[in-house]
């Protein structure tokens, strides 16, 4: 399997293939470019921001005077009838989504009243999908930011500096890797009731930041060596021109990937604590604690475990992809695959050049 | 691929094979005699009577294990063990005297005899004065623990009984109150191997012979009678911590296992199961009619549970009763599920006053003020009880009803006589929708401004358990309606609730009471000034309270006092009974015999009379 | 360096003070250890209260109870080591050194499975990067990676456990079944196999025929109630890893590492019946001690006898082989106690379990049985760590790939002739172990915390657990037991891959502080 071999012509190909995909453009210009490619990326961004948009337009939100409306009839405090009868099997308030159209034999293709049906006591579970899907995402963006941020922040300071500096700033992260979180959730449970879920996250993300930290460390450790490194200094650049201009975007590639790593596992963190019951509590939701709390309905009325399983499947697996993407996009050696059809037309302009 | 070419070659083999098992294969069913039965809990010690270990599954084991002069049935009614003993009132004045006699011939599971001398060790482990006499300590100091470490002591033993004394025969023992008591049934001696106590204490690890046993037992007798303290205080270091295990096998210590219930422990593997065999010289109570070897292996979540007994791994579940854990098992092929209720209800209190000692109350509630009336009334009048029923406890229990006693349980014969002259009908009149209309009038008397969504009144609600789905919901629902009537409920879970339920912080709270005996103050206690956790006073109901702690009423007496604080209670508006608990027990269609009882040990009561 | 090491010993012993006397606090101001007793009515339950009270210091402000139990922790010093009782009285120290083997062995084969897996197959994505493979690859470690645990715990147990002994019961397929299995396990190989289009559906063809027709013969030969390898089986898949394996670690020209290799098969068919009379006997793991080495040793004298220069990779070559092929002969010894496992009362017929380490029932003095047991009830906890877990390798794995492969001393090797597998296996593979290594170090420290979800839902009693019993009962002992070690073993993981990663990549200097 690992017999292929490029002869040496293919690579020359690949070589003027290469450059000229990247002749003449800035570092910014080439990784957008790079990014626009990366087919799984785009389909990522864009389901993702139907997916934020979807969600965040369904229901009522209230800030301050200024009420907007949602286009989902339901909130999750409404409590309409349960709807007791019209589901199969005995059971309540299943959902009355219908995708089969009805020259299938279905009922056509229709939301109804309650496309993800009810919960027990009614509630419309398609608003609480919403808003749990709403919790979750806050939860992943701001606990890849504030993670995001300390972990890059303390470990450029602790690899570009090392020393005194760096000691400390990694025996404090040692500090915060030792201390579970779960403690920290319940203490705070306990004593100040539910502070609601932007507070979740926030302290989610202030323990969440220490394995990035160490992998920034070590990627400035490393490049900090490196003989551009040694150019700039030598050229009389500040350190933090250094920093920024120099190390920073050769590690941005690193960062990017375990920050989205960091805010797709944030999603199943909280989804555990949930679990646990650690996580959102009620009267509020989150994908998390809907799955963990339907965990049990699910061979008796599937829907209410599915639903809010496909959404944070879904939203995991776009943040996922868009990392995917950017990494390979930051990467300023990654070479695009070469196609067959670039392959070719090179092959065709060689040979047009041996001609003339 | 390559299993292909296995396949091949096994084919020959493979077909001789399957003839030969084909023509062999063993006759499976009936045979079996083992119950496997979940629980949540992990097995801690062989005594369950110390704080530490007095833990569902230690119970059940000790149930089990050992068995005394009376046990709680389905009904639940005090059943007497007439197999062991017998007992009765010898005395009434000047002093309560009880006189518990064994019958000859009860053995413990080594073979010796069971006679009074096993019933002694009751007064060391539950009486304080004893153990001050005997040099054993003090119970109530505060700093130090005494020697027994065990849980009996404080209560109402200390307070009330004056001695043991052991008849001559050495059969009996009478036990002397110092006046009467109406619960005197319950504080039947425990029997405890004492010559095994004896033997351990003294360092042994080997069953005795029978004359050692009888050796052993006069030298505890002789003990208790000295007060002998540095015995005694050695048998207390193995009844304290000697019986704590978590591993049971071959190499245990026989004469930790000594007991006289049906069943002894045969092993223990940490933290995963209790296998349990039978005793071959159990005759100390009902006999058992088939089961050989019952296991209980520890399983914490629900879900794993029913899929454990979907998968044939387990028989017995005692489960958690919710609408989806329910029609969950109801799918399951080959298992029986029996719906049943639990001693526990669910009640709704709200706050009139400061509990003792706790921070001074003036939300709207505060006080005995017509204001503070009407409010409370208005607030249990709009509270969505028949819906609560019907959207979270139906889907369980299809009978379940809104229960209106605090003291009765539906199903109790005095239930509907109770609700009939308690006055709680004032909270059941009418659709829901005309009762938090009253509710509303009410609370307009004092808010002209209030309407449906006004939120006039503000309202903190104590609950508990963030992730326990059935009070997360019924607390949207209480919000929902108790919106309509005026009143603004922040329904906000709290972590740790229980540390609460007396913090003035709250001006409403509902949770659980469970009942775990069957006393003559009955449900009462916590509505007595001094225990109140919503500072109710209210010096009748403490009066009623007193009388029915010490007092020797009939059943119609002590119904009258109960409805006269029912009334009380209903009037001052500060707490109201909403549901009892269901309960779901999920067994293994085969096994005959189960009939769950409301106590505790709820599944388990009558174990022997399970077979297949 | 040893001072480095020293001093970061030092800092480790203050971090931990600090935190533990954080963590006490925090924990012991969390929450209500009577909880229960105040909700009943019962009337002994004051003193209750007061004796749990006493016996667990509550009088003592937490801030001074953490200093009686720091007491007892460097009681270490005198040789005392205590960390306290847990609320079910058993010392902490017994309860979490007995904790620590049931935790690893629930996770180390499926760390092991998730680490080999996830390296060889992002390797693999990296080499083809951008293909359907890499596409479809990325697709389901994402899709894994997304999934809550205890939801793939009972998916699993419905699907791979109940579902599958019902479907035991009465082996049989049904041909849209049969059809759709056999389609998807030719997507997954030929999308591995990759190449044009044409090769595709070749290869999708003949796989997806192929494990048609093996699925219907081992139905029609009843194989899944009685599975086997038998001799010609078991000789069948030695060779071919006989094969890989000298692939691998040299290349299949290296003719002395092949017929080493080969040998070494031979040699297995050759002592299949003796080894298998041996495994009938008693003291199983003495027994299989003992084959080891005989395989070992005749590796070596295959090894000198095939090659006379340069003897180092044949000899490693014929060892894993051996091993390999002993494994294979253990494999085909556990399916041929499948049947009498299967017919055990404990079993009866249902032999995948969803929960707990051992069958309550299962009393048998047979060590293949038990063992056929003991690996039972891995499998399904197993496959759910394995597959939430080795995403994130594959993602590390292709990542670093790429970036080694890029690299100049890449271009060199390949500039100086050397064949694609020296590359990838000699150049870049070894360099691509460097992050890698680090990162298993911390890994496989976080893993002694003990899946807290995974244990619980499938009735595992390890670190996990006792963590979950100690934040849930606030016993404040145990869960202190517990920090003290998970959080000793991180830092100290910390210490040591700081320590590895200067050791194998020399550009990086611990301790140089200026």
């Amino acid at each position: 399997m690992f017999t292929k071999k490029k002869s040496s012509a293919e690579a020359g190909v690949e070589t003027s293939i290469l450059n000229k995909e990247t002749e003449g453009l800035s570092q910014g210009q080439i990784v957008r470019k790079r990014f626009l490619q990366h087919k799984g990326a785009m389909i990522a961004v864009f389901t993702l921001f139907s997916i934020v948009i979807f969600v965040f337009s369904a229901l009522k939100i209230k800030i301050g005077p200024w009420t907007y409306p949602g286009w989902w009839k339901y909130t999750i405090e409404d409590l309409p009838e349960l709807a007791l009868d019209g589901c199969s099997g005995g059971l309540v308030g299943c959902p009355t989504l219908s995708l089969r159209p009805t020259w299938l034999g279905g009922a056509g293709i229709q939301l109804g009243e309650h496309p993800f049906g009810q919960d027990d006591i009614g509630r419309d579970y398609f608003a609480l999908v919403m808003r749990g899907a709403q919790r979750s995402i806050m939860v992943t963006v701001i606990i890849g930011f504030i993670g995001g941020v300390i972990g890059t922040v303390v470990g450029a300071i602790a690899g570009f500096y090392r020393g005194a500096v760096d000691s400390i700033l990694m025996r404090f992260t040692d500090f915060i890797i030792t201390v579970p979180s779960i403690i920290i959730g319940s203490v705070i449970g306990y004593h100040f009731g539910n502070l609601g879920v932007s507070f979740l996250a926030l302290y989610l993300g202030l323990f969440a930041w220490t394995g990035l930290s160490r992998l920034v460390r070590g990627e400035f450790l490393t490049l900090r060596e490196r003989e551009f490194v040694d150019a700039a200094r030598v050229a009389g650049a500040t350190n933090r021109r250094i920093i920024f201009k120099h190390i920073l975007p050769n590690a941005v590639g690193i960062i990017i990937v375990s920050v989205t790593l960091l805010m797709s596992g944030a999603i199943l963190l909280e989804t555990a604590l949930s679990y646990l019951g650690f996580g959102v509590v009620a009267p509020d939701v989150s994908l998390g604690s809907l799955i963990s709390q339907y965990q049990e309905s699910f061979t008796t009325r599937p829907w209410l475990f599915w639903y809010p399983g496909i959404f944070i499947i879904a939203i995991a697996l776009c943040i996922n992809f868009i990392g995917d993407g950017l990494r390979d996009a930051f990467d300023p050696r990654q070479r695009r695959r070469i196609t067959r059809k670039d392959r070719q037309s090179a092959r065709v302009a060689k040979k047009a050049r041996a001609h003339a | 691929m390559k299993l292909k070419h296995g396949a091949k070659a096994a084919l020959a083999v493979a077909a001789a094979a399957a003839l030969v098992v084909g023509l062999t294969q063993p006759a499976s069913a009936n045979t079996r005699s083992t119950v496997v039965i979940v629980d949540s809990n992990v097995f801690t010690s062989l005594n369950a009577s110390t704080p530490d270990h007095n833990l569902v599954l230690n119970n059940n084991i000790a149930y089990m294990t050992g068995i005394g002069f009376n046990y709680y049935d389905n009904r639940p009614v005090l059943v007497p063990n007439t197999t062991f003993g017998t007992y009765k009132i010898i005395s009434r004045t000047p002093t309560f005297k009880v006189k518990y006699t064994v019958n000859k011939g009860r053995v413990w599971s080594d073979g010796t005899p069971i006679t009074g001398v096993d019933l002694l060790l009751t007064h060391v482990t539950s009486s304080n004065q004893y153990s001050i006499d005997a040099g054993l300590g003090d119970p109530d100091d505060l700093k130090k623990k005494p020697a027994f470490d065990s849980l009996g002591y404080s209560g109402t033993y200390t307070s009330l009984i004056k001695g043991i004394t052991l008849a001559p025969d050495r059969q009996s023992v009478v036990l002397e109150y110092s006046k009467f008591f109406p619960d005197w049934e319950l504080y039947a001696p425990g029997v405890s191997p004492v010559h095994a106590l004896v033997a351990l204490a003294e360092g042994k690890t080997k069953l005795g012979t029978n004359s050692n046993n009888v050796a052993n037992k006069n030298k505890f007798l002789n003990a208790f009678n000295s007060k002998n303290t540095e015995l005694l205080t050695k048998i207390a270091k193995v009844w304290s911590t000697g019986y704590n295990l978590k591993e049971v096998n071959e190499k245990t210590n026989p004469l930790l296992l000594v007991g006289n219930g049906a069943m002894m422990v045969e092993s223990v593997v940490k933290d995963q199961r209790v296998t349990l065999k039978l005793n071959p010289k159990y005759n100390s109570g009902p006999k058992m009619s088939g089961i050989e070897k019952i296991v209980f292996v520890t399983i914490s979540d629900p879900t794993a549970a029913a899929q454990a007994l979907a998968n044939k791994e387990v028989d017995f579940y005692d489960a958690i009763a919710t609408a989806d854990s329910v029609a969950a098992l109801k799918k399951i092929n080959g298992i029986k599920i029996d719906g049943t209720t639990q001693a526990v209800y669910e009640h709704v209190e709200v706050r009139s006053g400061a509990a003792d000692g706790g921070k001074p109350y003036n939300g709207p509630f505060a006080g005995m003020t017509q204001r503070a009336k009407d409010l409370r009334q208005a607030f249990l009048l709009a509270y969505p009880r028949q819906e609560i029923v019907d959207k979270i406890i139906k889907p369980v229990n299809p009978k379940a009803v809104v229960m209106n006693s605090l003291q009765y349980f539906p199903a109790e014969p005095n239930y509907s006589k109770m609700i009939a002259a308690s006055g709680m009908d004032m909270y059941t009149e009418g659709t829901q929708d005309q009762r938090t209309a009253k509710a509303l009038a009410l609370v307009k008397k004092y808010f002209p401004d209030a309407k449906a969504g006004s939120g006039s009144v503000k309202v903190k609600m104590l609950f508990g358990a963030p992730s326990n789905t059935r009070r997360a919901a019924q607390a949207a629902l209480v919000k929902a309606e108790l919106a309509k009537a005026g009143f603004d409920v922040d329904v906000t879970p709290t972590a740790g609730w229980s540390a609460f339920l007396a913090d003035s912080a709250f001006d409403a709270q509902f949770y659980a009471w469970q009942k775990t005996s069957l006393t003559q103050v009955g449900n009462f206690s916590s509505y007595k000034s001094v225990n109140s956790d919503t500072g109710y006073k209210n010096a009748r109901v403490d009066a009623i309270i007193d009388e029915l702690e010490v007092g020797n009423y009939s059943d119609a007496e002590r119904y009258s006092r109960y409805l006269e604080i029912e009334k009380i209670m209903a009037e001052d508006a500060v707490s109201i009974p909403i549901f009892q608990w269901p309960g779901v027990t999920a067994y293994n269609e085969n096994l005959k015999g189960v009939d769950p009882s409301p106590l505790s040990p709820t599944g388990l009561w009558n174990f022997w009379s399970w077979k297949y | 360096m040893f001072a480095f090491i020293m001093r970061r010993l030092g800092t480790l012993g203050v971090i931990l003070f600090g935190s533990s006397f954080l963590l006490y606090n925090l924990a012991a101001f969390s929450g209500d250890p009577v909880a229960e007793l105040r909700t009943s009515t019962d009337p002994e339950a004051p003193a209750q209260i007061a004796a749990l009270t006493r016996s667990l210091q509550l009088d003592v402000p937490p801030p001074l109870r953490y200093f009686i139990w720091l007491k007892g922790v460097f009681g270490v010093f005198v040789g005392k080591f205590d960390l306290g009782q847990t609320r079910a009285s058993e010392p902490v120290n017994v309860a979490v050194f007995e904790a620590i083997p049931t935790t690893l062995r629930l996770v180390t084969t499926a760390v092991i499975v998730a680490i080999v897996l996830g390296i060889a197959i992002g390797i693999i994505t990296a080499l083809r990067q951008y293909s359907r493979f890499d596409y479809s690859m990325t697709f389901v470690s994402f899709l894994l990676f997304s999934l809550p645990i205890f939801w793939v715990a009972v998916l699993l147990k419905q699907f791979m456990a109940i579902e599958f002994n019902n479907w035991l019961a009465e082996p049989s397929i049904a041909p849209r079944a049969l059809a759709t299995i056999a389609g998807i396990i030719g997507l997954i190989v030929a999308s591995a196999v990759g190449g044009e289009r044409k090769k595709f559906w070749k290869v999708f063809g003949i796989t997806s025929v192929g494990t048609a027709l093996t699925l219907t013969l081992l139905l029609e030969i009843n194989w899944f109630l009685q599975p086997a390898l038998g001799p010609v089986g078991y000789f069948a898949a030695s060779v071919g890893a006989a094969i890989l394996i000298t692939q691998l670690s040299v290349g299949l020209g290296h003719k002395p590492s092949l017929r080493a290799a080969l040998a070494m098969a031979v040699l297995g068919l050759a002592f299949y019946y003796p080894v298998n009379w041996l495994f009938e006997r008693d003291k199983q793991p003495l027994i299989i001690f003992g084959l080891l080495l005989v395989t070992i040793a005749c590796a070596f004298g295959a090894s000198f006898y095939f090659a006379k220069i340069d003897r180092g990779p044949v000899v490693r070559t014929a060892i894993l082989t051996g091993i390999l092929s002993g494994l294979l002969m253990i494999l085909d010894k556990l399916m041929r106690t499948w049947e009498p496992y299967f017919k055990t009362d404990a079993v009866n017929g249902r032999p995948v379990p969803t929960i707990g380490q051992s069958k309550a029932l299962l009393d048998s003095g047979d060590y293949w049985i038990t063992l056929l047991d003991i690996l039972m009830h891995l499998v399904l906890p197993t496959i759910a760590l394995t597959a939430i877990s080795f995403a994130g390798y594959i993602r590390f794995s292709r990542g670093t790939m790429l970036e080694v492969l890029n690299q100049d001393y890449i271009r060199t090797a390949r500039a100086k002739g050397l064949n694609e597998r020296t590359v990838i296996m000699r150049h870049a593979f070894r360099n691509t172990m460097i992050p890698l290594t680090t990162i298993i170090v911390v890994d496989f420290a976080g893993i002694l915390g003990g899946a807290i979800i995974t244990e619980r839902v499938f009735g595992w009693t390890g670190m996990g657990t006792l963590f979950n019993t100690a934040i849930n009962s606030f016993d404040l002992n145990l869960l202190m037991g517990v920090f003290f070690l998970t959080a000793t073993m991180a830092l100290l993981a910390n210490l040591v891959a700081d320590l590895l990663y200067s050791v194998m990549d020399p550009r990086i200097r611990v301790g140089a502080g200026k």
